[in-house]
């Protein structure tokens, strides 16, 4: 056991050290994520590898990022409901700090909080650590049997339909929503599953890419190599996204009927709903900022 | 009385389960060693499956059910012999049920039919494809068991065929592989991976098999027990110690290790100790009512060494 008393030892001395907001941050997180509604085994884990114990120190980075960072602003997440749900939001920014500070958002101030699951990229869980620390946290392949396992087991899983479409696009097609996928309606359908359409506002700015050489990518197994101001110039250091004001605007839930395995035009008219309801509270989140960065 | 006939009857499992039928059956069973000490009124007949032999005992004993988990699960033989022995052994025993009036048939098979893939989803039903032998060769032998099983319960509906693929089994008897590598006095496992494990207690395939001879099942079924832990978990609770190994540099060593007879595991399943492979078990527990009575701690008390 002495490598684990030297280890909490080092933690209590970086503690000290780490300036007070911090600590008080970190505190808020372990109180949030004690509240979070989650079917643990005896040992803290739920059946998809979940813990919020685990994630005590790990999602501390992401905390700041929101409160000190991106500064985030909320707007209707009380229309959250209980049980399972679909988020259904806007992706843009190149990389992606919008699902982190949604998932955030939900941690941070929904009543009771969430952990958000996320559909992660096939890829993660082939990265050494990396994959443990996705697992933990919740996030899991982004198959169609995941997300109907999760909604099944009433979580709260979010979805960017527009994929890496909206994520890799250039600047200017900032705030212009691409083409939805259909997946996540059919599951909507297939689970009874109540969709909660978020706009975020902020994400596009915070890296905007001036083109993606999607070519190069290709080559080198990326899924987008985007150009912007700071990348690949600064190296690193480009990753690093600009202190945006995100806006998070979470609109009425909207609930679906129907088959799951209706025709893809059936299907499109249902997703076209939601579209259309991201893009309004798109367009209120633009209108009412005073600016970029405040 | 019910006659059921055990393959495997003097391996740690098959004891357990022939001790556990008694209370309903009458046992016999046939295996490669004998059971010395084994309860009265079990008959045991050393035979080959594969031989005329098992045949004779089928039709003498007419039993009216057969529990088939008479497989070799290990990599110390030959792997031609454990190939021939596991899908010609059971494709013979298939023959003799239809031959001699057998009414129930449960097959074990495993949960590892399905294989570890990262993009596995977590609970993973019946309907999931059987993709082990992608990355696990030596085991497509049990894949091909598997669907023989599956294909026998279309073909021959009037027999009542159940296949059983259970999670990881753990206990103080059963000779299991995850047992076997979970007893090491240093377990090895990958860097930097620590994939979430279902386990099951050996005493809970007795129940749940107990259960489909009750029942007459008919169908494929996951067996799942009380819950998951990551990999780590397991071994710290089961009193070991892990080892973590860099995976670009150790799955040439142990694969060239394996061939040279000189390491009991085969590349292939490196893969389980990376990604996966967890299972749905409501369907089993929808026809059965099926409860493991063993939770996580007491599976991991009965194999912990001191």
């Amino acid at each position: 056991m002495a490598p684990d008393g030297a280890l909490r030892a080092l933690a209590d001395l970086t503690g000290a050290f780490v300036p007070l907001s911090l600590r008080d941050l970190a505190s808020t997180l372990e109180d949030r994520l004690d509240k979070v509604p989650a079917r643990l085994n005896e040992y803290g884990y739920d059946p998809f590898g979940m813990s919020p114990a685990a994630m005590r120190r790990a999602l501390l980075p992401a905390a700041w990022l929101y409160r000190t960072w991106f500064r985030v602003e909320t707007a209707g997440i009380d229309r959250v409901p209980e049980g399972r749900v679909l988020l259904v939001a806007n992706h843009a920014g190149q990389l992606p700090f919008d699902g982190s500070m949604l998932a955030m958002a939900m941690l941070l101030e929904a009543e009771p909080p969430r952990l958000v699951r996320g559909m992660g990229e096939y890829w993660i869980p082939r990265i050494p650590w990396f994959n443990i620390l996705a697992t933990r946290g919740g996030q899991v392949v982004g198959t169609p049997e995941s997300c109907q396992a999760l909604l099944e087991a009433d979580e709260c899983v979010m979805v960017f339909p527009e994929g890496v479409r909206g994520i890799s696009k250039p600047y200017r097609k900032a705030y212009r929503l691409q083409r939805f996928g259909l997946g996540f309606m059919r599951l909507a359908l297939e689970t009874g599953t109540p969709i909660v359409p978020v706009g975020i506002v902020g994400s596009e700015e915070q890296q905007p890419a001036f083109a993606n050489l999607s070519g190069m990518a290709r080559m080198l197994g990326m899924p987008a190599l985007p150009v912007t101001p700071t990348f690949p110039w600064l190296g690193p250091l480009g990753l690093l996204p600009l202190p945006v004001k995100y806006r998070i605007l979470f609109g009425a839930p909207l609930r679906f009927e129907g088959e799951a395995a209706e025709e893809d035009h059936l299907i499109e008219v249902r997703v076209e709903a939601v579209r259309t309801a991201i893009a309004a509270l798109l367009e209120r989140g633009l209108r009412e900022r005073r600016g970029v960065f405040r | 009385m019910e006659k059921v006939l055990l393959t495997g009857i003097a391996g740690g499992q098959g004891r357990l389960v022939a001790r556990r039928l008694l209370e309903g059956f009458e046992v016999c069973g046939v295996d490669r060693v004998p059971w010395e000490g084994r309860p009265r009124g079990v008959t045991v007949h050393q035979v080959d499956l594969r031989k005329k032999k098992f045949e004779d005992v089928v039709r003498t004993e007419q039993p009216t059910a057969i529990v088939h988990m008479g497989f070799i699960r290990h990599f110390r033989t030959d792997p031609r012999l454990r190939h021939d022995v596991n899908v010609r052994g059971t494709k013979q025993l298939l023959d003799h049920c239809i031959h001699y009036g057998v009414q129930k048939l449960v097959v074990l098979s495993s949960g590892y039919v399905y294989g570890a893939f990262p993009e596995n989803p977590y609970n993973m039903d019946e309907d999931h494809p059987l993709s082990a032998s992608r990355s696990y060769p030596e085991i497509r032998d049990l894949v091909e068991v598997d669907t023989l099983a599956t294909a026998f319960i279309w073909k021959y509906p009037h027999i009542r065929t159940c296949v059983l693929r259970p999670v990881n089994i753990l206990g103080y008897y059963v000779q299991s592989m995850i047992g076997e590598y979970l007893r090491q006095p240093r377990v090895p496992t990958m860097m930097g991976f620590d994939p979430m494990m279902q386990f099951i207690h050996e005493e809970d395939i007795c129940e749940a098999i107990a259960l489909a001879l009750a029942h007459g099942l008919q169908g494929v079924f996951n067996v799942v027990g009380p819950g998951a832990v990551p990999l780590h978990t397991a071994i710290r609770e089961t009193g070991g110690r892990a080892v973590p190994l860099p995976e670009p540099l150790v799955r040439p060593l142990f694969d060239r290790l394996f061939r040279l007879g000189l390491w009991p595991y085969p590349a292939g399943a490196i893969d389980f100790l990376k990604y996966p492979v967890t299972l749905d078990g409501s369907r089993f527990v929808e026809a059965t009512g099926f409860k493991p009575l063993f939770g996580l701690q007491e599976i991991f008390q009965s194999v912990r060494r001191e």
